[in-house]
């Protein structure tokens, strides 16, 4: 979904901005906040960030003035929160701008806003529904992963239709866009899903305790319980 | 990963270009004022100067060889063809400037749906030339040390450097996976190779975040606080280039006003 420099005009790269600022603020905030209580905690941050990056890089064409490809926010906003998230994607968009002339500096954004900030919150709220309903892990990272992905580009979809017009209104301009989105985004969001399942096992897998400590998920207690006695 | 080897090209030009002693505030302040008046004007005049300018600083006075500043440019502008065609096509309202009959559909092209497509086109190139300028000129490095100068907040230069280097980590880790398994015959025929995809990707985060892990208890035995200090030596930027560029950007705002006020688009 990285809307390529200088596709968005005038009045409306500048208002993305303004709309993501306040958003990265918070996760800023919060990112002191985390590395400052568990410093530990900063290589997971710096490698979701850099599986973002490496995700969202391996991208399809698509005719909509920008690409097609899987995000990685979703699991990442599990794991580190939507709020740091938005904190990533801003990093790696800047990245992908610079290094690999993928996306821009002035579109950067609506970009942080679609894969940064909707598509985050949407696959944390995703997370913690299915969480309340007790649905397994696995299920909630697939749905969390996969439709955080597709809000992505749904809201990537609703920026462009606002820059470009048709005669019978926004809505007709959006079903282009996100027609034209559809055909590569869907296989793809469940490809991320699954990717997204099998990762998470092995975290939980591995580092446990830390995902415990970040709040993540919960270990059992009788192993913290053990833990505590050990330390 | 093909975009490694080109990326390794771009950063080899961002440190051995003629500009690559040149301060990077000087550089910066020129791409970046560049792509802001290039972005908020849709004067086809306009970007097409600002694309000629930016080119012919990339070309002749960083040298960046042609073929390859060509070569940036042919995928973007591939892709940038095709979406400008869609927006011709299927965008725009008002004055009608063809209809064709098809299938029994008629099918209507917008005046303004295709002045559209034009002005995106020049645009998005003429921004696409101060980004590659930029890219081209300036190391990522040499942009650490800039933005910590202007008060980025600290934790995020901290984590862009992690997550700069993690990228390299990620590269690194899957290329020597990938060998290890073409040696083993992980890689010939389908399902052989879907089964090394499978297991290359389950093992590669894990990998890499054992490495970082590795990495920060590593940095943390050498006293690291959350900072990394380094040699800022950067050249200052010298006030002939700054007031140049300035009157370059007043120039370019001149044109805006001009093309606005007789109405050349």
């Amino acid at each position: 979904m990285h809307i390529m420099e200088g596709f968005l005009p005038h009045p409306w790269w500048e208002m993305w901005f303004i709309i993501a600022i306040p958003f990265i603020a918070y996760g800023v905030y919060k990112l002191t906040k985390i590395t400052k209580k568990i410093p530990e905690a900063l290589p997971l941050l710096a490698l979701m960030g850099a599986f973002v990056f490496v995700l969202s890089a391996l991208k399809l064409p698509s005719v909509t003035g920008s690409t097609s490809h899987p995000t990685g926010t979703g699991l990442a906003a599990v794991i580190v929160g939507p709020a740091i998230t938005s904190v990533l994607s801003l990093i790696v968009l800047i990245f992908q701008a610079l290094l690999l002339a993928h996306g821009g500096l002035t579109t950067l954004g609506a970009n942080v806003f679609s894969m940064g900030i909707i598509g985050p919150i949407v696959a944390y709220m995703i997370w913690l529904t299915c969480k309340k309903m007790r649905l397994s892990n696995s299920v909630g990272i697939f749905f969390a992963a996969a439709l955080g992905d597709l809000l992505t580009y749904i809201v990537t979809s609703i920026q462009l239709a606002f820059v470009f017009p048709t005669g019978t209104g926004f809505f007709n301009a959006f079903l282009k866009f996100s027609g034209v989105f559809a055909i590569t985004q869907i296989p793809l969001a469940i490809g991320e899903g699954i990717l997204a399942v099998m990762l998470f096992d092995f975290l939980a897998k591995y580092k446990g305790q830390l995902l415990d400590k970040m709040k993540v998920i919960k270990l059992p207690q009788s192993k913290t319980v053990q833990e505590t006695a050990k330390q | 990963m093909e975009h490694s080897h080109f990326y390794a090209q771009i950063d080899r030009y961002a440190y051995t270009n003629a500009l690559a002693k040149c301060s990077p505030i000087t550089k910066g302040f020129f791409a970046v004022s560049a792509l802001l008046i290039s972005v908020s004007s849709s004067s086809a005049l306009l970007s097409a100067t600002i694309f000629l300018i930016t080119t012919i600083v990339t070309l002749y006075v960083a040298k960046i060889p042609f073929h390859f500043y060509f070569d940036m440019f042919t995928l973007p502008t591939i892709m940038l063809m095709l979406s400008c065609l869609f927006i011709a096509l299927f965008f725009g309202y008002g004055e009608k400037l063809a209809e064709i009959g098809m299938l029994g559909f008629t099918w209507v092209i917008f005046k303004n749906g295709v002045t559209l497509s034009i002005t995106t086109f020049l645009r998005v190139e003429s921004a696409l030339s101060c980004l590659f300028f930029l890219v081209l000129t300036t190391s990522i490095t040499d942009i650490f040390i800039t933005l910590r100068k202007i008060k980025v907040p600290k934790t995020i230069v901290e984590l862009s450097l992690l997550i700069y280097r993690y990228i390299f980590v990620f590269l690194e880790v899957s290329a020597k996976m990938n060998t290890a398994q073409t040696l083993r015959l992980g890689n010939s025929g389908f399902i052989n190779r879907i089964r090394a995809i499978a297991l290359v990707a389950g093992n590669l985060f894990i990998r890499t975040l054992e490495q970082g892990e590795r990495t920060f208890i590593a940095m943390n035995a050498r006293g690291y606080d959350g900072n990394l200090h380094v040699l800022e030596d950067l050249p200052k930027p010298t006030k002939i280039a700054l007031i140049g560029i300035a009157l370059f950007d007043a120039a370019m705002l001149v044109l805006i006003i001009l093309t606005i006020s007789i109405g050349v688009i």
